[in-house]
């Protein structure tokens, strides 16, 4: 009949959203339905400039109404991530890496970007993906000559966004799935150049991201923990994933390095208590200690351009709303100390 | 004394008689002021077509319906597709409304509000009335509220009618006698469509299960659509404009898509 073709064209099953609309509304409270119809309608996207491109295509996304919201931050002055809070619990400064843009679509502005154009190389000058997506490659704070770990690095879009820093001493790409890690080689194939994928400067495997440890310890200078998740999009079941708690990724780390833990739920189970767990194991089982460094000044920075979940105790939170339909993007960033 | 000849003045009205050409005595007569007159006078010689002829008869089935000339002059600027409706015509639309229930009152409230009823014919009034009763099992009763209520449904298109109907009915799971409380035919279906939508996306509007039942409260259809849409958002879905506008954009954008998948599935 007529009125059938009013349903949503992916049904949630009634059980599922209720057990959300329990879950999120103890979690949210008045910020759930703001939320909940964000994830039920039409994401934004970024446009990720690709700056190994020859044409970069500033010029026609500027022409369209979007900029790049890591250097555009209106009310805000361009340094002010040098100022850092008395009470943060971050005792360095984050440098926002000036390589790393990535252009939407101003607040309440619905407009779609057009897929990329190749340049004489073939190389496209954009990637789209969701613009939040970019904050954990920000938090990461890659510094000159650093060795890299990207943990679960299918399709390749943070793989991405950390190549345009051109910082990286060494990456080393993973993703357990044989398939997506194939998809991943091919997005590289698509945007960076042959040179900068040489056996020298990266290497793409595909073990189980929960071994690492096992593998190859005390190594990285940073670690990036993208853990598969149920999302919140496109699933409604939801399972608490473990990858994180309860493996030794941190021990890839090197003493001093950085472990930033992002998802792509809502769920407090997927992220809190993860990260309290995993925190918890590390010490009791491998006696590494690991401090949370706050990321308090990532979320003022970049208040205009996304929602972020008010007083998360750990980590941050990009919520979806209709105004900015990013995320949910969950971000936790560790040091390890010894 | 002689008899002074019989001057027949031609244009001189003859009470009751069948054909009076238009002036602005014959206006002035029917008890229109001399501006009213020359307002009439002016919009009827401006109209292409003989359509003056029976403009006087057409003025006088208005009057005898018990409109004031102040009134009825209002209803012609509303709509002055009527002074080319006929007498005779005119007539016949009148009774047929009666015979729905329009009784008086509310006939002359409801042609004053919406003197566009009067243009269309019998016939199709009629055809509207019979979808209501066949097709939306509404009472009598209710047909003729829905009339009174919300006149415009006798120029809808037929097929939207039922898309509205069929819409609220099992989407929203309400009965006939809330439509008409809440005066449903008043609103546009993308309107109904996009309030719903917004409210059942921010899980405060529940399809009600076979036995009627949900898990949360649903808002009263008529809070849902005689608020003006500041109150609405505000109130009864608690968003902001801005909100709503972005949402509205993005729901046309899907409508048009399903639109055009629709059509791709058809063609196939
Ligand atoms: C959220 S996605 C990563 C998205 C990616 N970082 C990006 O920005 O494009 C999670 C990935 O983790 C991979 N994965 C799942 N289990 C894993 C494991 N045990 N070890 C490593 N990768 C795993 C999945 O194949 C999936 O591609």
């Amino acid at each position: 009949e007529k009125w059938a073709a009013t349903r949503p064209k992916h049904p949630p099953t009634r059980v599922a959203l209720q057990h959300f609309d329990a879950t999120y509304t103890a979690q949210l409270g008045q910020l759930w339905p703001s939320v909940r119809i964000a994830l039920l309608s039409e994401r934004k996207y970024g446009a990720l400039i690709n700056n190994f491109s020859q044409d970069a295509g500033f010029a026609d996304l500027e022409a369209q109404g979007c900029r790049d919201f890591i250097s555009f931050r209106d009310g805000e002055a361009g340094s002010s991530f040098e100022h850092i809070d008395a009470n943060s619990q971050q005792p360095f400064p984050l440098h926002l890496s000036q390589n790393i843009r990535c252009f939407v679509f101003p607040k309440g502005d619905t407009t779609r970007f057009k897929p990329a154009k190749p340049d004489q190389f073939g190389l496209l000058c954009y990637y789209l993906m969701d613009a939040a997506s970019v904050l954990p490659c920000l938090a990461l704070d890659v510094q000159e000559g650093h060795t890299v770990l990207d943990l679960c690095a299918a399709p390749g879009g943070k793989t991405l966004a950390l190549l345009q820093t051109h910082m990286i001493g060494y990456l080393c790409i993973n993703d357990s799935s044989v398939s997506r890690t194939l998809r991943l080689k091919k997005v590289l194939q698509s945007y960076v150049p042959k040179q900068f994928l040489a056996d020298d400067r990266l290497r793409i495997t595909s073990f189980d991201g929960t071994k690492w440890g096992e593998i190859e310890s005390n190594t990285f200078d940073r670690v990036l923990v993208d853990v598969p998740c149920t999302t919140d999009r496109h699933s409604l079941m939801e399972d608490d994933n473990n990858i994180f708690s309860k493996s030794r990724t941190v021990q890839a780390a090197c003493p001093g390095g950085e472990i930033l833990y992002s998802t792509c739920t809502l769920s407090l189970n997927q992220n809190l208590n993860v990260v309290e767990q995993g925190i918890y194991l590390a010490e009791k089982n491998h006696d590494i200690r690991l401090q949370v460094v706050s990321l308090q000044h990532l979320t003022k920075m970049f208040r205009n351009t996304f929602h972020f979940a008010p007083d998360l105790h750990l980590g941050e939170m990009v919520i979806p709303h209709l105004t900015a339909n990013f995320g949910p993007i969950y971000l936790c960033k560790l040091r390890r100390l010894n | 004394t002689s008899q002074a000849p019989q001057h027949p003045h031609e244009t001189s009205p003859v009470p009751g008689g069948p054909v009076r050409d238009l002036s602005l005595r014959s206006l002035t007569d029917m008890g229109f002021t001399d501006c009213q007159a020359g307002q009439i006078f002016e919009t009827v010689s401006s109209l292409r077509g003989g359509g003056a002829k029976h403009v006087l008869s057409t003025l006088t089935v208005l009057f005898v319906l018990g409109l004031n000339p102040s009134s009825v002059l209002k209803l012609l600027v509303k709509c002055p597709e009527l002074y080319s409706v006929k007498d005779t015509q005119l007539q016949q639309r009148i009774s047929n409304l009666r015979k729905l229930g329009l009784l008086e009152g509310s006939l002359q409230r409801t042609v004053a509000h919406y003197p566009k009823i009067l243009t269309v014919p019998a016939k199709s009034v009629k055809s509207v009335a019979v979808f209501l009763r066949e097709k939306c099992l509404f009472t009598t009763q209710q047909i003729t509220d829905i009339l009174r209520d919300s006149p415009a449904v006798v120029l809808e298109d037929q097929d939207q009618l039922e898309y509205k109907f069929q819409y609220v009915y099992f989407r929203m799971g309400i009965k006939q006698a809330e439509m008409v409380k809440s005066r449903l035919f008043r609103f546009h279906l993308d309107e109904v469509r996009c309030r719903h939508s917004f409210l059942e996306r921010r899980g405060l509007y529940q399809t009600p299960d076979k036995k009627g039942q949900t898990s949360i409260i649903n808002p009263k259809l008529d809070s849902i659509l005689s608020a003006d849409q500041d109150t609405f958002v505000s109130q009864v879905a608690q968003a902001s404009v801005e909100e709503y506008n972005v949402f509205r954009e993005l729901l046309a954008r899907e409508w048009k898509e399903e639109e055009l998948q629709q059509g791709r599935i058809e063609a196939d």
